[in-house]
């Protein structure tokens, strides 16, 4: 999208054209295949029938990152790791989100403080969108955390400048749900 | 057989360096000599009585005055099993850096050993002698210090990567202000990597450190020192 990113006014139409863009991001976040530990398997399962991650368009994992608009952090992230991590993530393309899953990935979790070897959390290497903490997650709390990655790529601005008010931003979360 | 009568086999095959059955403990065990410990093995592993065909797993302890190396020795046509220990003894003043013990292999005869020597070297820094695959097994080769030793001092980051709690995130970090020179490393901080007998890699560098203050986690919030690898 280029120049026009966030230029033009917020106003009605131009909030509409980002709506539908929005709506067909959220209802197609690819996820990158892609797991670490114990978490990957509470990941795979949120992929298979029981769960079925694919009615929200979000069940077809790319086995690339340049393909992928989602990477899931399923598991311990150690040295040898990370680095591995933040070259998958830079290979992304833009808009890329990232859903860290797990206590581990959220902040250590039983390493935190002797863990010699382990990135307390991988927000220490790549910005994260939602957090999902657990040891792993259910099931249902990586579903929720999709759900609530859709809601925030739903109301992202485009085209339209960015909410500079607390208002402008409810109205965005209200039109977005 | 039971333990006792294992052991007086052993005791009477292997001529020396085999203590006495220790059987405080839930789970008998000998402790033989570094020495003697390829014999004593390759005895439990051949002789008919004993047949010991199977070593479960290869462990290693650090204790104040030695390094004891633990292995759990079965057989399953007899359905007996023991527990073998060597030890090494700690030299006056054997760090981290300055002692690595030195034990014989045993992969010769167990293929399982082979890895399970790799873990110990890699985490305790036990050195086994005649291994003929002794790298690292877990932590990248580029690692410096063996972890699970007391006395080790944890890293700031490794290969660029922060490891400290309070680190500021990558993407955080101001690239354009060249930050200040890193400080140099807390007293005892720099591990020196023994070099590798089996290695054409060259030794990883290291300052040896003027004092050991035996503060573990001496890591001053925020800072980061990129050095030391």
């Amino acid at each position: 999208m280029g120049v026009l990113n966030n230029s033009l006014p917020d106003i009605g139409p131009v909030r509409a054209v980002d709506s539908a863009i929005g709506w067909g991001r959220k209802s197609s976040i690819w996820p990158m295949t892609f797991g670490i530990a114990c978490c990957a398997i509470e990941m795979m399962a949120v992929y298979a029938a029981t769960f079925d991650l694919d009615r929200f368009g979000a069940g077809v994992p790319r086995a690339t990152p340049r393909q992928s608009d989602l990477i899931i952090v399923p598991g311990t992230v150690n040295a040898k790791m990370a680095v591995r991590v933040k070259r998958l993530y830079d290979q992304m393309s833009e808009p890329r989100y990232v859903i860290a899953m797990g206590a581990c990935v959220c902040g250590g979790g039983p390493y935190v403080k002797w863990g010699y070897n382990t990135v307390k959390g991988v927000h220490k290497i790549i910005p994260v969108d939602i957090f999902v903490p657990g040891c792993p997650p259910r099931p249902e709390a990586l579903m929720d955390g999709i759900l609530k990655l859709r809601e925030k790529v739903g109301r992202n601005q485009v085209f339209a400048r960015q909410a500079q008010t607390a208002a402008d931003m409810d109205g965005r979360y209200a039109a977005a749900k | 057989m039971n333990e006792t009568d294992i052991h007086s086999k052993l005791a009477g095959a292997v001529v020396s360096g085999v203590g006495a059955l220790d059987e405080s403990a839930k789970d008998p065990f000998v402790v033989v000599d570094p020495g003697s410990l390829v014999p004593a093995v390759t005895f439990l592993k051949n002789d008919a009585d004993c047949r010991m065909e199977m070593l479960n797993c290869v462990t290693a302890v650090e204790r104040e005055d030695c390094i004891e190396v633990v292995y759990h020795l079965s057989s399953v046509t007899h359905r007996h099993s023991l527990t073998l220990k060597t030890r090494v003894e700690r030299p006056a003043g054997g760090t981290h850096e300055s002692w690595i013990p030195e034990v014989p292999s045993v992969a010769a005869l167990y293929a399982s050993a082979d890895w399970h020597e790799r873990e110990q070297w890699d985490l305790l820094g036990v050195r086994f002698t005649d291994h003929p695959d002794h790298r690292r097994i877990l932590l990248p080769e580029e690692w410096i210090g063996h972890p699970l030793r007391k006395d080790y001092v944890y890293p700031h980051e490794h290969g660029g990567m922060p490891l400290d709690l309070d680190a500021v995130p990558l993407y955080e970090r101001d690239e354009a202000t060249p930050s200040e020179p890193a400080a140099p490393r807390p007293s005892g901080t720099p591990l020196v990597q023994p070099p590798n007998p089996n290695s054409d890699r060259p030794d990883a560098g290291g300052v040896a450190p003027a004092d050991s203050d035996g503060d573990l986690r001496s890591i001053k919030p925020g800072s980061n020192d990129g050095g030391g690898h």
